[in-house]
């Protein structure tokens, strides 16, 4: 067993039969694969049988801890949730981060799996005291900040809970897992752990984990503190990730109306900074969403960005405000009521339901609507009461809201025409808000990665936003960004590290490499960290190869390749078929793909997941 | 391919002015790197020096190609035959270029490339302020092997190029029938060109062009105004420290919404916006 950082272990629950097993996890499989996202796809390689139905009882659901839970490091409190996913088949796994994580933690495994269908509403115990059901028929319908209060008042103190909402219990496809107000959001987690009867699990601290050097790791979270408070974390601190929103706007990076443009004119309503007459004493002068911001400012466990902003929506109704859940509920159904737009995302929150993919799906089935290919006149761009109704409707189940529950994937399916070519997604999963033809490393990232349209796995933005390359004219350094973007996300999702602290690590792999080193007392360099992002990045697309994956899976919706977007300036950005192609042909070969995107099996052997 | 490219002349002897123009001061950059900075983006392609045989060149942006003239004292032509080589099957059409044009707008440059693009003629000339300008010209980058063959016969003039090809003709009246190059460039200053000390010294006491500046996010410190501000600056770096903003790793900018850089030397001209936003743009 390793000096520090790890049980070995990992938990697998089985609440069909009641019983569990642990099962142990070598030195050299968390070597490989560290933790989080990383040691999730091992996890789903060896325990989820090949061709699984996501929502069967044999679909495992994992939750997966890290190395470097549990220590002083910032931002370290954050935990994997891993399944195959109901929106695409494929791999999806999510982070989050809440007390959660560590109580996870120190119940003495570095994962807890799920398998098997509860025989009713259930919830799962998991402390020192073992693991156990318990009935959770009075928590039906709650919602998942609901169900949380509940069972702590039940349960009594140190407990910490991860629950669903009303939309995973009735398996709405995007369904998220919620704990302490975050959320596991993409791919439909909720859905995975609402077909296993699963209203919520609890966990308790049982025990503590060690670090091989205790003096080394806090030396370590002394200086990451210092350097969080720094100008590479400021926007966070001070605006949140809706400080985006402006400035996408601004370079023709905000999708909009279903990725029709790619700036909104309503924007300036629902920014995060005061208005632009602001006085020159500071005082807001007009900014709606600034004006309801300021509630509140938090943190994640264990963090000292504090990106978190608490806007207020309605009496006694808080919401946490992202630029995603404001762009997916605002530019891309046209919405730019700021009151309307948080109390959509608010909606999404109560729902348990993925604000990106929600957004997506109902901005798809407005231009569905407006093209005459869905019976719902009602459902227009840029109606406010339109998008709450359309969310009400999939809180309801109505024929609407089932087929919106689905997915735009599933659901251009059933409608049918030609309404699978405006459909946002890649793989199933609803594209965020960055602007593939403007920023055309990321559409790269976007088209390859095992997720889906994924902004996290892939954050191949940065290049586009770097100023090294022409964000307009993609080739082979965009590909060479987005390999090295993507490597990166593997490393820090797997450790796992906030990416919002990416900015303050100026030589990143040799960093993480010392702060691995001085959890598990491990000899890691930055080469050896480098071949297990590879690693990371590999399993999963064996994982998604495995589970059916086509190469025609890794490619951009056809709107994205045949509308191209003139610019404010006058330049055009076009994304052709052609160039996608050669891009995607570039990221195989510098891979070391076969031209289809497969690895060879002497690649796959090595990757330790037999 | 690209559609278009630039190709910018940096090779003359400088005999008149007494020291290398391309390395002449400007705004705490060099003449060369303005010209370089605004050819690339007006052209959206790729860009290449012409130097003379053992010239040293002050830093250029990243990505710069840079040729050697194999010939030396052989005139503009070689220039222009040698440029042109160097872009074969990288661009449709490249706008040609001295090093020496203190005032060139990007919006001359894309209204002298497009002429090219959206005719059939194979060299755009400008006829500007009274005199043709073969040296901030549009050419289509097949007229290489012809050039060459030129200079090889020893007809070293441009005009000798011009009479084997289709050439179009753009007087002051027609060069501003673009409405962007008329109303920032209104005098066509895009061509005067600095060949001695006093030129340059003229020049370089003109005021830096008028910009308009916008801060986004929490670049906007308290008290500060975000909407936009004209101020005046001739590079991004200038135009940062003229609303105070310290242009380091954390920053960026975004030239008319567009072109995104942390190269504080990348050359402004009059018209242009600068967003400036923060480095880590995601999340």
């Amino acid at each position: 067993m390793t000096a520090g950082g790890y049980f070995g272990q990992a938990l697998v629950a089985d609440v069909t039969a009641g019983t569990c097993q642990t099962v142990p996890l070598p030195e050299d499989v968390l070597r490989g694969y560290i933790g989080g996202a990383g040691l999730g796809v091992w996890l789903l390689h060896r325990l989820g049988p090949p061709g699984v139905d996501p929502l069967s009882p044999a679909a495992p659901l994992a939750f997966v801890f890290s190395p470097l839970v549990g220590t002083p490091l910032t931002t370290s409190a954050k935990f994997a949730l891993v399944a195959k996913s109901p929106l695409t088949g494929m791999l999806t796994d999510a982070l989050a981060s809440s007390q959660f994580a560590i109580a996870g933690k120190l119940t003495g495994h570095d994962a807890i799996v799920v398998r098997g269908r509860a025989p009713r509403l259930s919830l799962l115990l998991v402390d020192g005291d073992g693991v156990r059901l318990a009935d959770a028929a009075h928590l039906a319908g709650l919602t998942a900040a609901q169900a949380d209060a509940a069972l702590r008042d039940e349960l009594g103190r140190g407990w910490r809970v991860a629950a669903i909402g009303p939309a995973g219990e009735r398996g709405v496809r995007y369904a998220t897992i919620s704990h302490d107000g975050r959320h596991a959001g993409r791919g439909g987690l909720g859905a995975v752990m609402g077909a296993k009867n699963l209203k919520a699990i609890a966990v308790r601290a049982a025990t503590k984990v060690a670090t091989a050097d205790p003096g080394a790791v806090l030396a370590a979270a002394r200086d990451l503190r210092e350097r969080s408070f720094g100008p590479a974390t400021a926007k966070y601190r001070e605006l949140g990730t809706l400080a985006n929103l402006l400035a996408f706007n601004a370079i023709s990076t905000l999708p909009t109306r279903n990725f029709q443009a790619a700036t909104f004119e309503g924007a300036e309503r629902l920014a995060a900074e005061p208005a632009a007459d602001a006085s020159p004493d500071g005082q807001p002068g007009g900014g709606e969403v600034e004006g309801m911001r300021r509630v509140a400012r938090s943190s994640c466990a264990s963090c000292t960005i504090g990106c978190e902003h608490i806007y207020r929506v309605g009496p006694g109704k808080k919401v946490r405000v992202e630029y995603e859940n404001v762009f997916a509920l605002g530019p891309m159904c046209g919405v730019s009521d700021p009151q309307a737009v948080l109390a959509a995302s608010a909606r999404c929150d109560d729902l348990g339901i993925d604000t990106i993919s929600a957004g997506g799906t109902i901005a798809w089935a407005m231009e569905c609507a407006e093209r005459g290919l869905i019976d719902a006149p009602w459902l227009r761009f840029g109606d406010s009461a339109a998008l709450l109704r359309a969310l009400d409707e999939i809180a309801a189940g109505t024929p609407l809201g089932a087929l919106l529950a689905e997915g735009s994937k599933r659901a251009s399916g059933t409608v049918g025409g030609d309404s699978g070519s405006f459909a946002l997604h890649v793989k199933g999963l609803e594209m965020p808000g960055y602007e593939p033809r403007t920023l055309q490393s990321m559409a790269l990232g976007l088209a390859v990665n095992a997720r889906g349209a994924d902004h996290n796995r892939s954050g191949a933005y940065e290049a586009d936003l770097s100023g090294d390359l022409d964000r307009l004219a993609g080739g082979d350094a965009h590909v060479a960004a987005a390999i090295e973007t993507e490597d990166r996300a593997a490393i820090m999702d797997s450790l796992i590290l906030c990416k919002f602290l990416r900015g303050v690590f100026t030589d990143p792999f040799t960093e993480w490499a010392g702060l691995l080193s001085a959890v598990t007392g491990w000899d890691v360099c930055a080469a050896e960290l480098r071949e297990t992002a590879r690693r990371i990045v590999m399993a999963k697309r064996v994982y998604n190869i495995r589970e059916g994956w086509h190469p025609a899976d890794d490619w951009l919706p056809g709107r994205l390749l045949s509308e191209p977007l003139t610019l404010p300036s006058g330049r055009v950005a076009e994304l052709t078929a052609s160039r996608l192609r050669a891009m995607i042909d570039s990221y195989y070969k510098m891979r070391g793909l076969d031209s289809e995107g497969r690895p060879d099996h002497t690649f796959v052997d090595n990757l330790r997941l037999a | 391919m690209a559609a278009f490219a630039g190709v910018v002349l940096a090779g003359g002897r400088s005999s008149r002015m007494g020291s290398p123009k391309a390395a002449l001061e400007w705004h705490g950059s060099t003449l060369l790197r303005r010209t370089v900075g605004i050819v690339a983006r007006a052209a959206g392609g790729p860009v290449v020096v012409v130097r003379a045989a053992g010239q040293d060149l002050p830093d250029l942006p990243p990505g710069t190609i840079v040729v050697t003239d194999p010939r030396e004292g052989k005139g503009p032509l070689q220039g222009i035959a040698a440029g042109l080589a160097a872009l074969a099957g990288q661009a449709e059409a490249a706008f040609v270029c001295s090093t020496d044009l203190p005032f060139l707008h990007p919006a001359f440059v894309r209204r002298v490339l497009r002429v090219v693009h959206d005719g059939h003629a194979d060299v755009c000339l400008p006829i500007a302020r009274g005199y043709p300008q073969p040296l901030a010209a549009a050419y289509r980058t097949s007229l290489a092997d012809t050039a060459e063959r030129l200079v090889k016969e020893d007809r070293l003039r441009p005009a000798f190029l011009f009479e084997q090809c289709v050439v179009q003709r753009l007087d002051d009246a027609a060069l501003k029938t673009d409405p962007v190059l008329a109303a920032l460039d209104p005098e066509l200053d895009s061509v005067l060109n600095v060949n001695e000390p006093a030129d340059y010294q003229a020049a370089r006491t003109r005021p830096a062009p008028e910009v308009t500046v916008q801060l986004f996010g929490s670049l906007v410190r308290s008290g500060q105004p975000r909407g936009p501000r004209a101020v005046r600056a001739a590079t991004v770096a200038a135009a940062a420290d003229a609303v105070g903003l310290v242009f380091d790793r954390h920053v960026t900018a975004a030239l008319n919404g567009d072109q995104i850089t942390r190269d504080g030397t990348a050359p402004l001209a009059a018209g242009d916006t600068v967003f400036f936003l923060s480095a880590d743009a995601g999340g």
